[in-house]
C-alpha cells in the first residue's frame, strides 16, 4: 500500500477561549482539537475513541453547538469560543449531578462526551423530550451499553435547570 | 493466630456450600441509590486512562504491521526511517537484545517472540517498532521502512482451510494442517450414549449455524506506558490482570525482582478480555522498556483504533447438531460438532451448558480448533458465549419441529449432569440453600414483563397491520462466575479521620464493583458507605481477582468480608484497650472496663451494646494518632512502663489482610443452581430485512444483589452489547486479499441508543449463589446470552430459519428467499 502524497506540515499560532480562558497556542497544521485539548493544554476529559467523527467521545461546545473535536483542525479554531467538560464541571452544571445519581456511566471513557452533547442540547432547549434527548445522543456511542441511564439524567438536570436547582 | 482461629477463618473461605454466615441487618448492600464512588470523576471527565499519561520527555511507540494475510519479512531497511527528525529509536526483529521468545502475558505463562518476523494475518505488528516524540512522527517513520516481503498463499474460511491441500495458514507452528496443535486441537467431551437417545427418539432435527468473526472494541485504544527510575521500572497497563502483567515483567532481562516493579493500574476504557486475554498483549511493553532504557525517557505504546479490530471473540465458526426428542418436549439426545476459529486460548467446548442445565442424559462434542489468517480470537464477554448460543439454538430448534413453546420446553428439560430438577433440588437442600426453582422464577417473570402468554405464537404466523412480521425470542441458561481465581484483599483504618481504605490492585472496567466492595465492608464494619473508599489502582502488592469470568464479587466479595470482619474484632478490641499514640502521650481506653463483645459499631460509631448512650464515632477513635504514631490496637508490648509519661503502650496500626480462593466451577466443582431467562420482541420488515428490536426483558436470578444499579447496569449494558453483536456485528474480510475491510466505527456497526425499543431489567434472589450472602455473578452473563435472541425471534417473525449470525438485513432476506 502506498504512502498517501504528503502535504507539508506548516505550524501557526492560534488563539482561542476554552473554559473562559485565553489560550495562544502554536499548533501543527495536522492536528486536530481533540489532539490540542487533551495532549497540549491538558484537558484529557476530551477523549478520542473513535478518531473519524462516529462515535463522539470528544464532543466540545464551539460557539454553542456541539462539534466533534477529533474532525476539527486545531488551525481552523482561531478566534473560537470552546467549552469542554472540564468547563461544564467548573460552572457545577446540574448534568454532573444527575449523571452520577443515574450511574450513568461503566468504563466512564465516553461519558464525558455524553455529558458535553447533553449540555449543547440544554443550552439550546431546556426542556426537552424523551425524544429530543435521544435525537441528541444518539450519535454518541457507548460501548458498556449505558444508554437507557443517560436519557433519565438528561431529563432530571432539565428538570433541576428548570427550578433553578444547582444541586 | 490459634489453629481455632486460622480454620474458623478458612470455613468463612468455604464457596463450595450455602453461605453460613450472612448479616442479621443490611444498611447498603442491596439498597438502591448508593453513589457510584468513581461517579463523579467519570462524569467530569477528570477519570485518568492509560492513554492520558503523559511523562516528561515521553516517547510514542508504534509497530509496523503486515499488509498482507500471511507474509515473511526477508529483508528490512530502517535507515531512512531512523534518519526522520524526531525518531529516537527504531527496534527491529533482529536486535541482539530481544529474545526469541518472552513471557508476554495472555491467562498463562507464554513463549512468544516480541517482534515476529513472519505476519500471521494482515495487520499482524510484525518486524519493527518505531519509537518518536510524537504519535505522528513515528507513524511517518513506519511509512519509510521498506520492507521486503515475501507473500505466502492464505486461507480465511475455516472449513476450507480443513481441506485436503489447503494452504497453511501457518506452517511454523502447524507444518501438517491447520488444525491446532498440542493436543488441543480436537476436544471431545461426551456424557451417556447419544446413538441410544437417538434411537429413544421420536423426532431426529438436524440443523447448521454460523457464527461470524465479531470483535469487542475497547473505546480506549490497547496501550501502555513503560519507564525505568534506574533499575525500577514503572509501567501503566490498559489490561484486565494488573498481577499477569507484573509476572511477565519479572520474568524479562533476565529477571526483575518483583519488589522492584511498580505496576499501575488506572481507569479502564473497557476491553471485555479481548487483548487482555492475549499471549502478545505485552509485545508493546517488552518493546518500550527496551527503548526506554536505550533513551533514558518514558515510552508509551499504543495501537490505532484499526489495529484494536484485529482479534475476535472465540465464538467464531461452524457448528453442525443432529438432536433427538420426544414427542413431549423431553430431549434425549445432543449431538453436535463444531468448527472453531483461531482459538488462541486453550480450545473451550461448546456443550457444557447442555450437561450444566439439562436433564438431557446423552450428549456429545467435538470441537476442531481451525487456524486461518485472520486475528486470535478469544474470550470477549465471554467464553460461554458458544455454550448459549448452541443451547438456544437447540432448544428452539426442537420446540419448532414439535410445534411447542421453547419456554415450556426448557422448563421441562431443566435440570443437571442429566438429572432432573427434582434431583437438583435435593442437592440444593443438601448444601443447605432455601430451594427455590430459579428458571421457573425466571421466566414466570420475564413472560410477565414481555406478554408472552398474550403474544406468543407459532412461527411465521403473525404479520402486523404495518405489514411487518411479529416475532418473540427467549433464551435461558445459568447464572455463571467460573474461574478459579484468587484475591487479596487489606483495609486500614486510616489516622486523624478513622475511614476505611480497601487496598487490593485491580483492572477496574467499569462494573461498578468497587462500590459494592465498600458496601460489603461497610454493612461488616458497621460504618457509614461514604466512609469507606476502595482504590483500585493502587498496586500495594496485594491482587484482587480480576473482572474476568464474572467472579468479582464471588471472590472478592468474600475477601473483602473477611478482611472486614478481621478488622473490626481489631477495632473493638481497641477499643476496649488503653493506647499509646506517640512517643509524647496515651490515652485510656475510649470504654475502659468493657469488653470488645459489649461493644458494636453502626454509622461508623461504636458504642455499648447494653447503653447505646455511651458511644464515640470512629474518628474519634482514630484522631488520636498523633503527629507520627500510629492509632492503637492492643496487641503491642509495654514500652517503658513504669515512668509516669511514658507509661504507653506501643501499638500497630488497625489493618487487616485477607483473602480468598475459588476453585472455578468448570471441572465439575458446583451444580449451578441459579438461572437467567431473556426475551426479544421485534417487528421484520420482509421488505428490507431489516429487524427492528422493540423490547427486551433481561431476568437474571444473581441470588443476592449487593449494587442495585450495578446489578441493572450489566443487564442493560449486556442486552445493548449482545444486540449489536447478534444483529449487525462482523468483522469482514475481503477473500481476494485478506485485507480486513471494517475496522473502524463507521462500518463495524455497534448499537447506538436507538437500537433497542425498551428494556426491561428484572433481578431474582434466590439466594442459591455460592457467593457471600448467596450471591452469583452477573458481568458476563447478558452480553453473552443475548447475542443467539435475534436470530430466534427473527425465526418466530418470518417462520424461516437465518442459518448465520449476525442476523443482518441480507441474511433475512435470504432466508426468506429474495436474495
Amino acid at each position: 500500500m502506498e504512502p498517501e502524497k504528503k502535504v507539508p506540515v506548516v505550524e501557526e499560532e492560534v488563539s482561542f477561549s476554552v473554559n473562559g480562558g485565553l489560550y495562544q497556542v502554536r499548533v501543527q497544521s495536522n492536528w486536530t482539537l481533540q489532539y490540542v485539548l487533551h495532549d497540549e493544554l491538558g484537558l484529557t476529559g476530551t477523549k478520542e475513541f473513535c478518531n473519524e467523527g462516529a462515535c463522539g467521545a470528544c464532543a466540545v461546545i464551539m460557539d454553542g453547538r456541539p462539534i466533534l473535536s477529533c474532525m476539527a483542525l486545531a488551525i481552523e479554531c482561531d478566534g473560537q469560543t470552546i467549552e469542554t467538560i472540564e468547563g461544564i464541571t467548573g460552572a457545577k452544571h446540574p448534568l454532573i449531578e444527575a449523571y452520577v445519581n443515574h450511574s450513568c456511566m461503566q468504563c466512564g471513557y465516553c461519558t464525558p462526551g455524553f455529558v458535553v452533547t447533553a449540555k449543547a442540547l440544554l443550552d439550546k432547549n431546556p426542556s426537552p423530550t424523551e425524544e429530543e434527548v435521544k435525537e441528541a445522543l444518539v450519535g454518541n456511542l457507548c460501548r458498556c451499553g449505558t444508554y437507557p441511564q443517560h436519557v433519565k439524567a438528561v431529563l432530571a438536570a432539565a428538570n433541576n435547570l428548570q427550578r433553578g436547582q444547582r444541586v | 493466630m490459634s489453629d481455632n482461629e486460622m480454620s474458623k477463618i478458612q470455613e468463612l473461605f468455604d464457596n463450595l456450600k450455602s453461605d453460613k454466615y450472612p448479616l442479621d441487618e443490611y444498611q447498603s448492600v442491596g439498597k438502591r441509590g448508593v453513589r457510584r464512588i468513581d461517579g463523579y470523576e467519570k462524569a467530569t471527565g477528570a477519570a485518568k486512562y492509560t492513554m492520558d499519561v503523559q511523562l516528561p520527555g515521553m516517547l510514542h511507540l508504534r509497530f509496523l504491521t503486515s499488509p498482507y494475510p500471511h507474509a515473511e519479512i526477508k529483508s528490512l531497511d530502517t535507515s531512512k526511517a531512523e534518519a526522520l527528525p524526531g525518531v529516537r529509536a527504531v527496534l527491529r526483529y533482529d536486535d541482539p537484545e530481544l529474545p526469541a521468545g518472552a513471557d508476554l502475558g495472555g491467562h498463562e505463562t507464554s513463549d512468544v517472540p516480541v517482534l515476529p518476523k513472519v505476519a500471521y494475518f494482515q495487520g499482524e505488528e510484525v518486524g519493527a517498532a518505531v519509537a518518536a516524540d510524537s504519535e505522528e512522527i513515528a507513524e511517518e517513520a513506519l511509512t519509510l521502512i521498506d520492507v521486503e516481503w515475501e507473500e505466502r498463499p492464505f486461507v480465511l474460511d475455516p472449513e476450507e482451510a480443513m481441506q485436503p491441500g489447503a494452504p497453511l495458514s501457518n506452517p511454523e507452528a502447524l507444518p501438517d494442517g491447520n488444525i491446532s496443535n498440542q493436543g488441543q486441537g480436537i476436544d471431545i467431551e461426551e456424557h451417556g450414549d447419544v446413538e441410544k437417545g437417538f434411537a429413544e427418539a421420536d423426532k431426529i432435527v438436524e440443523f447448521k449455524f454460523k457464527q461470524g468473526y465479531n470483535t469487542w472494541i475497547g473505546p480506549e485504544r490497547p496501550c501502555g506506558v513503560f519507564r525505568w527510575n534506574g533499575d525500577y521500572p514503572e509501567v501503566w497497563v490498559k489490561h484486565q490482570r494488573p498481577h499477569i502483567c507484573k509476572r511477565a515483567v519479572a520474568s524479562w532481562f533476565g529477571g526483575i525482582p518483583m519488589n522492584k516493579i511498580q505496576v499501575h493500574c488506572l481507569y479502564q476504557g473497557a476491553s471485555f478480555g479481548g487483548w487482555s486475554q492475549m499471549g502478545w498483549n505485552l509485545g508493546g511493553h517488552y518493546c518500550s522498556a527496551v527503548i526506554a532504557k536505550r533513551t533514558g525517557r518514558p515510552v508509551k505504546w499504543m495501537f490505532n483504533r484499526r489495529e484494536d479490530f484485529y482479534g475476535g471473540e472465540m465464538d467464531t465458526g461452524v457448528y453442525y447438531f443432529k438432536v433427538g426428542a420426544k414427542l413431549d418436549g423431553t430431549i434425549t439426545a445432543v449431538k453436535g460438532r463444531a468448527v472453531v476459529v483461531n482459538q488462541a486460548m486453550p480450545v473451550f467446548g461448546f456443550v457444557k451448558h447442555f450437561a450444566e442445565n439439562t436433564k438431557i442424559p446423552n450428549i456429545y462434542g467435538k470441537t476442531e480448533a481451525v487456524w486461518v489468517n485472520k486475528g486470535p480470537t478469544t474470550a470477549t464477554r465471554c467464553e460461554q458465549n458458544s455454550n448459549c448460543y448452541c443451547l438456544n439454538e437447540v432448544f428452539t430448534h426442537v420446540a419448532d419441529a414439535l410445534g411447542l413453546d421453547p419456554v415450556e420446553l426448557a422448563l421441562k428439560n431443566d435440570g443437571a449432569e442429566g438429572h432432573d430438577i427434582a434431583w437438583l433440588n435435593e442437592q440444593k437442600a443438601k448444601l443447605g440453600f432455601k430451594v427455590r426453582d430459579s428458571l421457573k422464577e425466571c421466566v414466570e417473570k420475564g413472560k410477565k414483563a414481555i406478554g408472552w402468554d398474550k403474544k406468543w405464537h407459532l412461527p411465521g404466523t403473525n404479520k402486523l397491520p404495518n405489514g411487518k412480521r411479529h416475532g418473540l425470542g427467549f433464551v435461558w441458561t445459568h447464572e455463571w462466575d467460573d474461574s478459579g481465581g484468587t484475591s487479596e484483599i487489606a483495609i486500614r483504618l486510616e489516622r486523624t479521620d478513622g475511614t476505611a481504605t480497601i487496598l487490593g490492585c485491580r483492572s477496574d472496567i467499569g462494573v461498578n464493583a468497587e462500590t459494592a466492595y465498600c458496601q460489603v465492608a461497610a454493612d461488616e464494619l458497621g460504618m457509614r458507605i461514604e466512609d469507606v473508599n476502595y482504590k483500585a489502582q493502587i498496586d500495594a502488592g496485594f491482587f484482587a481477582m480480576t473482572p474476568d469470568t464474572s467472579t468479582n464479587m464471588s471472590v472478592n466479595g468474600f475477601a473483602v468480608r473477611n478482611a472486614a470482619r478481621l478488622l473490626k474484632r481489631q477495632i473493638l478490641e481497641a477499643a476496649t484497650s488503653p493506647r499509646g499514640v506517640t512517643q509524647l502521650g496515651s490515652a485510656p481506653a475510649a470504654f475502659p472496663g468493657k469488653k470488645p463483645e459489649e461493644l458494636d459499631i453502626k454509622d461508623s460509631v461504636i458504642y455499648e451494646k447494653a447503653n447505646p448512650s455511651n458511644r464515640k464515632t470512629l474518628a474519634e477513635l482514630a484522631k488520636m494518632a498523633g503527629a507520627q504514631g500510629p492509632i492503637s490496637s492492643p496487641k503491642g508490648e509495654p514500652f517503658r512502663t513504669g515512668q509516669p509519661y511514658l507509661n504507653y503502650t506501643y501499638t500497630q496500626p488497625l489493618f487487616a489482610h485477607s483473602w480468598q480462593v475459588q476453585m472455578g466451577t468448570y471441572a465439575d466443582v458446583r451444580l449451578r443452581f441459579c438461572r437467567q431467562a431473556h426475551f426479544m420482541e421485534v417487528e421484520v420488515d420482509e421488505e428490507t430485512g431489516e429487524v427492528e428490536v422493540k423490547k427486551v426483558v433481561t431476568v437474571n436470578d444473581v441470588g443476592r444483589v449487593i449494587n442495585w444499579e450495578g446489578c441493572e447496569g450489566q443487564q442493560y449494558g449486556g442486552a445493548f452489547m449482545g444486540i449489536g453483536r447478534g444483529r449487525s456485528e462482523e468483522v469482514v474480510h475481503d477473500p481476494q486479499t485478506g485485507v480486513m475491510l471494517n475496522g473502524n466505527l463507521l462500518n463495524y456497526k455497534i448499537p447506538t441508543m436507538l437500537d433497542i425499543g425498551s428494556i426491561d431489567t428484572i433481578l431474582v434472589e434466590t439466594g442459591m449463589g455460592y457467593g457471600p450472602y448467596g450471591l452469583v455473578g452477573i458481568g458476563e452473563d447478558v452480553a453473552t446470552v443475548t447475542p443467539t435472541l435475534i436470530g430466534l425471534a427473527v425465526h418466530n417473525a418470518i417462520g424461516k430459519w437465518v442459518d448465520d449470525f449476525p442476523t443482518t438485513p441480507d441474511r433475512v432476506l435470504k432466508a426468506l428467499g429474495k436474495a
